[in-house]
């Protein structure tokens, strides 16, 4: 019964949040709002479940003496916070320093380790091999390079570089084009979902209660 | 004026078709074939490759925005491992719902197979905040970021975790994800540790993966609902028993998807195509009435 | 000024060389794999303390919202809610108390009150929220989507190939062809392969190249907006 009551909740919710597509209505705007407080109450839940509970508060209360050093993470932590009061704001600077720093460092490394150099080398290769045609492999080559100059905006598009960054604009509608497609296909995927919740998935619920 | 109204049609009058579109089909199913390309045909052939020694992790890096396309991508990847007795490690990095879609998943699947048993044949990490860190974290061991699995159980009493210490120890990688979560498995995990990955993506992320699947760094990929359907039809081919589940009547699949899918692309094309011939109309009108 | 400014400066400049130095060097460097573990472990748990930052603002918003019957205030009412009950559902769950076993099935397989309210309210509201960009995306493709030109004619074309060549449909096309019903299927496929595959390398490729950049610029302190401070010019 529980279930059938939260599939029935479910339905109605996306009812109320489809009819703003007829038009902006009080419903839509309850379903809006608790849209918003559910999420926020949702990461509170994971976050307490999964990461502070098992890899700070449980290890400090079972062994303090030998996991002290995970204060460090939980004052960074918390200093955060410190944005919100005034007069201290200025110490979450130190733990956002940290925070963002570490993450900007990875970035760089993933981004030219694991993006740039494959990318490039990949691109940089034996036309005649590899799992494509000789052709093929040429429209990659040529495609990539076009693309680049396109992107080269601190010299003008003009003598050679004009029909290069031109060429370069048609390989990108190409790719334009074929995301436009996978983007219908993934959009009109949500909807097949919430149409199955509302058509079977309620209407199952509904049958096994009675 | 008549032209300009064509042109002009109540954007609710598209809404309704795109409902009707999609509601028709899953109410009276159509049954359209599915056909199966490369990227997925390679993961399956991994998987294929994989024994009661191999260790696959799946990682759930999507939420409930992207469940119809991601969530029967997860099943069938579980599916086909469960059938071939490979070890599953379950875990979950996308804060929005990612760990629910795990649980769900993982109930779902291991229900079907009532023989494995938790903690030998298959672990359920739980989610863990942080991504990038935690990804590397990983590849030094497991237990350094997640200390117990999603039920409390401290990983060193887990039979499977004891020989699964870090990314060493496991065959394949398949990353479900929603958003950049996906190329981080690949352009971190994969270039740093070297470690298969096979990424299934929602459909609007698969054209910028196909550049990842040229260099090497997915050996697969299963690009939206499409991709998803042609995991399910790959595995029943190679697994005929699995057709009691996905020829239950009122369950959805991405196979049935692909019918709603079909027709609401052909609606959507047909509105695309009839705006552009009515702005032509407009334009030739226009240009003979001199006020182009 | 440093405590204010030199200090975050300087924490950006060493902690954001951690990642790139610990991945050169190697294990046999003394240290190099204890502050990585370290560093990698804490940066853990300070994500978790992270992504709650919006929760206090979002409440010290809506609160004031209420105070000051501002436009919309009854719905903040609700928002504050259902941020409450799903939040204190989790904390609950988090010290297992009473039917707050955890915040997937209890042991006994039924529902914990967190899963009921996630599989009830947030998941349909979430799913629901995203599935309007179907009707959307019909809308403006009818609307705005206009061949003008030569590059737009190229967009067109590819995306109606994609849409057709990854559906069932694509077979049918050309289905009446001994042999045809691979073509468009196997054409589209050819397109993501090949100049798809191009056109995402060539933006990969400039992307990192400038995400990159800015991370040298914000590890170097050049870049400040982090610290919510203006940079060098």
């Amino acid at each position: 019964m529980a279930e059938a009551v939260g599939t029935w909740l479910g339905a109605f919710l996306t009812l109320c949040i489809f009819s703003f597509l007829y038009r902006d209505n009080p419903f839509f705007r309850f379903a809006e709002s608790l849209f918003a407080g559910i999420s926020l109450g949702y990461y509170i839940g994971i976050v307490s479940n999964n990461t502070l509970g098992p890899n700070l508060f449980q290890p400090l209360f079972t062994d303090f003496s030998g996991r002290a050093h995970l204060l460090i993470p939980m004052l960074l932590g918390l200093n955060l916070y410190t944005r919100y009061l005034p007069k201290i704001a200025w110490l979450s600077r130190i733990s956002l320093a940290v925070y963002i720093a570490y993450y900007v460092g990875i970035n760089m490394v993933q981004k030219l380790q694991g993006e740039v150099v494959p990318q490039v080398g990949q691109t940089i290769m034996n036309p005649i091999g590899g799992t494509y045609t000789p052709i093929d492999n040429l429209i990659i080559i040529v495609g990539v390079l076009a693309v680049l100059v396109y992107f080269y905006f601190s010299i003008e598009h003009k003598g050679v570089m004009g029909p290069v960054s031109r060429l370069g604009i048609w390989f990108l509608m190409l790719g334009f084009g074929a995301a436009f497609g996978y983007t219908v296909m993934g959009r009109v995927s949500l909807l097949i979902g919430r149409m199955n919740y509302l058509f079977l998935e309620t209407v199952n619920a509904t049958v096994a209660v009675f | 004026m008549q032209l300009e109204r064509l042109a002009n049609i109540d954007r609710r009058v598209v809404y309704l078709l795109i409902a009707i579109g999609t509601t028709l089909p899953i109410l009276l199913p159509i049954g359209f074939a599915v056909s199966t390309t490369p990227p997925v045909e390679n993961l399956y052939h991994k998987i294929e490759g994989c024994g009661t020694d191999d260790v696959v992790m799946i990682s759930f890096d999507y939420g409930p925005t992207t469940a119809p396309e991601c969530t029967p991508m997860a099943e069938a990847v579980m599916r086909h491992c469960f059938s071939r007795g490979v070890k599953v490690i379950v875990l979950a990095l996308f804060p929005i719902g990612g760990v629910t879609m795990a649980g769900e998943t993982v109930e779902n699947i291991s229900a079907e197979y009532p023989h494995l048993r938790y903690g030998e044949d298959y672990v359920f990490l739980g989610y863990k905040d942080g991504a990038q860190a935690t990804m590397k974290q990983m590849g030094v061991a497991f237990s350094g970021v997640f200390p117990r699995d999603q039920m409390g159980t401290a990983l060193e009493e887990l039979p499977l975790m004891q020989r699964v210490r870090n990314y060493e120890n496991v065959s394949l990688i398949v990353s479900i994800a929603t958003n950049v979560i996906g190329e981080w498995w690949a352009n971190l995990v994969n270039a740093q540790f070297g470690t298969p990955v096979a990424v299934g993506c929602t459909a609007v992320s698969a054209p910028k993966y196909y550049a990842f699947l040229d260099t090497g760094q997915m050996l697969g990929l299963l690009g939206g609902l499409k991709g998803a359907s042609e995991y399910e039809r790959l595995i029943l081919d190679g697994y005929p028993e699995l057709r009691r589940i996905y020829n239950r009547t009122g369950v959805y699949n991405a196979m049935k998807g692909m019918d709603a899918q079909t027709v609401d692309h052909a609606i959507i094309m047909i509105f695309i195509l009839f705006g552009n011939i009515v702005y032509f109309l407009i334009r030739r009108r226009d240009r003979r009435l001199g006020t182009a | 000024m440093f405590w204010k400014l030199r200090l975050p400066l300087a924490l950006t400049f060493f902690v954001g060389l951690v990642p790139i130095v610990t991945f050169f060097l190697t294990e046999r460097v003394f240290g190099v794999s204890f502050v990585r573990d370290r560093v990698e472990q804490y940066m853990v748990i300070i994500a978790g303390f992270a992504l709650l930052l919006g929760v206090v603002n979002v409440v010290q918003g809506n609160v004031r919202k209420i105070e000051r019957r501002r436009p919309g205030w009854p719905f903040a009412i609700s928002l504050l809610t259902g941020l409450f009950v799903m939040g204190t559902f989790g904390l609950l769950s988090a010290f297992r108390v009473g039917p707050f076993q955890g915040i997937l099935s209890a042991p006994d397989g039924s529902d914990t009150p967190f899963y009921w309210m996630t599989r009830s309210l947030f998941n349909p509201l979430q799913a629901a929220m995203f599935s309007l960009l179907a009707f959307y995306i019909a809308s403006a493709a009818f609307r705005a989507f206009r061949v003008r030109n030569i590059e737009a004619s190229i967009l067109m074309v590819a995306a109606f190939v994609v849409m057709l060549g990854r559906t069932p449909l694509g077979e049918y096309v050309f289905g009446w062809i001994p042999g045809g019903h691979r073509w468009l299927p196997t054409f589209t496929e050819w397109i993501m392969a090949v100049p798809n595959t191009a056109a995402q390398r060539g933006i990969i490729i400039g992307a990192a190249l400038g995400a990159a950049a800015l991370s040298l610029r914000v590890i170097l302190g050049i870049e400040r907006s982090h610290l919510g401070v203006k940079g060098k010019s």
